[in-house]
């Protein structure tokens, strides 16, 4: 498990840094989607979660859910193209679940990605991507998780 | 008087409006601000009266319908989060469209801090001693004053909120499940307790172009910008704004998110203390586990008596799994007085309210 500035970043995820979410590509090649660790410090706790429907079609880093946090409402931007196959019933039951396990049991949708490969490929993962979210925080002036 | 500066914002007044057209324009211009189109900007608002939610809510658990069909009172959603207001003519809106780097954070609870401690400070040049409270309120003496909510885009943001000038109170009760005491015929009483407005503050409601003159002041000052008043909107603006209004002022876009209603329902309880009585007030979402609003009234000495608003403020928007601490960090926070009543008097009274099953919309006036 990578670490910038006491926030987590799993090293076997791809990430879309500026969008503060990640993707991972399941076996049966759908693709869960969630925000990052960073993100959930900076929104605060998760008090509304509004996926996208089942079966609707999501462009790349277009809105996938829309997730509010102390009165503030904003959308998660899902780093690949595809067809909502599922989203997450406990979190729609417990939003906070977002916040305790964003890699986990906290993610957003699964995504039937409509190309994988070339959606995938400007993604960051490892060491590229903690070096980004470091200079992410530094911009967003960001004290730490 | 306010210095120059070198950076510049723009400054519009759309006038009063129906809300789907203010809305339309929250959409429109936070999306042409996000494409780099627009520049950072402030707005001032106002409404037809109006019965507004938040964008995550459901119209029928939070507004008396019948009520505002029968007194042309418009529903609408808005873009940014929070709880349901009533709005009409005596009510300010205000609204900030800027980048995450004109803050100088990108953390949340910070931002609106920044930007509703600026605001306070304007209305306190109209001689109010008004202040920002956790986690998105104004407030004179423990008053709410302005309620606030925002919404983000990448790195744009708009954060909006209210200033009660001159307000009807009992029409508010009568448009807004609000979680008064069923048992009491005090609501209004209640309100206004926890409510106030300009007028009521300053014993004559201001003029609302000074109220906009210190507020405007006040943001430039403390974003270092100077306001340049411009009467027209951009064509890109315009045109997204023609577009967003027809997706808004529909039913649709109004009535999503419909759930069953009794999965938010108005909690009740009155608790026997060694230090009085305690009466809890609260509305709950079942669905997503959490206390929305939550009203405590009783015989019990506590001082300073804002502590209770404080606490209500404090715990608004709460996980139910995070009711207990937050409560005892309010206490750990704050110096009160308290006469043989202890903190987990309150968690035992709100304890009690969240495990009351009848679920009531009961109107309190008409």
């Amino acid at each position: 498990m990578g670490a910038v500035r006491g926030c987590n970043f799993p090293e076997d995820l791809l990430y879309n840094v500026e969008n503060n979410v990640w993707v991972r590509r399941e076996s049966d090649g759908t693709a869960t989607v969630g925000l990052t660790s960073y993100a959930c410090s900076l929104a605060g706790q998760i008090v509304s979660y509004t996926p996208k429907k089942v079966g609707k079609s999501v462009k790349k880093d277009k809105s996938c859910a829309t997730v509010e946090s102390g009165k503030w409402v904003g959308p998660a931007k899902t780093p690949v193209a595809g067809e909502i196959v599922a989203i997450n019933e406990a979190v729609a039951a417990n939003p906070g679940l977002i916040n305790e396990d964003p890699y986990g049991e906290g993610w957003l949708v699964k995504i039937k990605p409509d190309n994988w490969d070339a959606d995938s490929a400007d993604l960051k993962t490892g060491d590229e991507a903690l070096a980004a979210f470091e200079a992410k925080m530094e911009a967003d002036g960001f004290g730490g998780c | 008087m306010s210095e120059t500066h070198t950076r510049h914002w723009r400054l519009i007044d759309t006038g009063v409006l129906r809300a789907a057209q203010n809305f339309a324009y929250n959409r429109a211009l936070l999306e042409c601000h996000q494409e780099n189109r627009s520049p950072n900007t402030l707005r001032f608002l106002r409404f037809k009266p109006s019965a507004l939610i938040g964008f995550h809510q459901d119209v029928r658990q939070e507004i008396y319908l019948d009520y505002c069909l029968e007194n042309g009172i418009d529903v609408q959603r808005r873009l940014t989060g929070g709880g349901a207001l009533y709005f009409d003519e005596g009510v300010l809106g205000w609204e900030l469209y800027l980048d995450k780097k004109s803050l100088g954070t990108a953390q949340m609870p910070l931002i609106a801090e920044k930007i509703c401690t600026a605001v306070a400070s304007g209305l306190s040049q109209l001689g109010v001693d008004a202040r920002f409270r956790p986690r998105n309120d104004i407030e004179i003496h423990g008053k709410k004053i302005s309620g606030t909510g925002g919404a983000f885009d990448g790195d744009s943001i708009l954060y909006q909120g209210t200033v009660l000038v001159d307000f009807d109170i009992e029409k508010m009760l009568n448009v807004l499940h609000i979680p008064v005491e069923k048992w009491s015929d005090k609501a209004i009483n209640s309100a206004r307790e926890r409510i106030t407005t300009l007028k009521e503050e300053m014993e004559h409601a201001p003029q609302l172009e000074e109220v906009k003159e210190q507020i405007a002041r006040s943001i430039g000052d403390a974003f270092q910008v100077d306001l340049n008043k411009e009467d027209d909107l951009l064509e890109a603006e315009k045109t997204l704004y023609e577009q967003a209004l027809n997706e808004i002022d529909s039913p649709d876009w109004i009535y999503q998110h419909n759930r069953p209603r009794d999965d938010s329902s108005i909690k009740e309880s009155i608790t026997k203390t060694p230090g009085g009585l305690i009466r809890i007030g609260m509305s709950v979402d079942k669905n997503r586990s959490h206390l929305k609003q939550i009203w405590i009234t009783g015989d019990f000495f506590i001082k300073p008596r804002r502590v209770v608003l404080d606490l209500e403020a404090a715990l608004k928007d709460t996980p139910l799994s995070e009711m207990e601490t937050t409560v005892r960090n309010f206490f750990n926070r704050n110096h009160v007085e308290m006469l043989q009543l202890k903190p987990e008097d309150f968690i035992s009274a709100i304890k009690k309210a969240m495990s009351d099953d009848t679920v009531t919309h009961q109107k309190v006036t008409s």
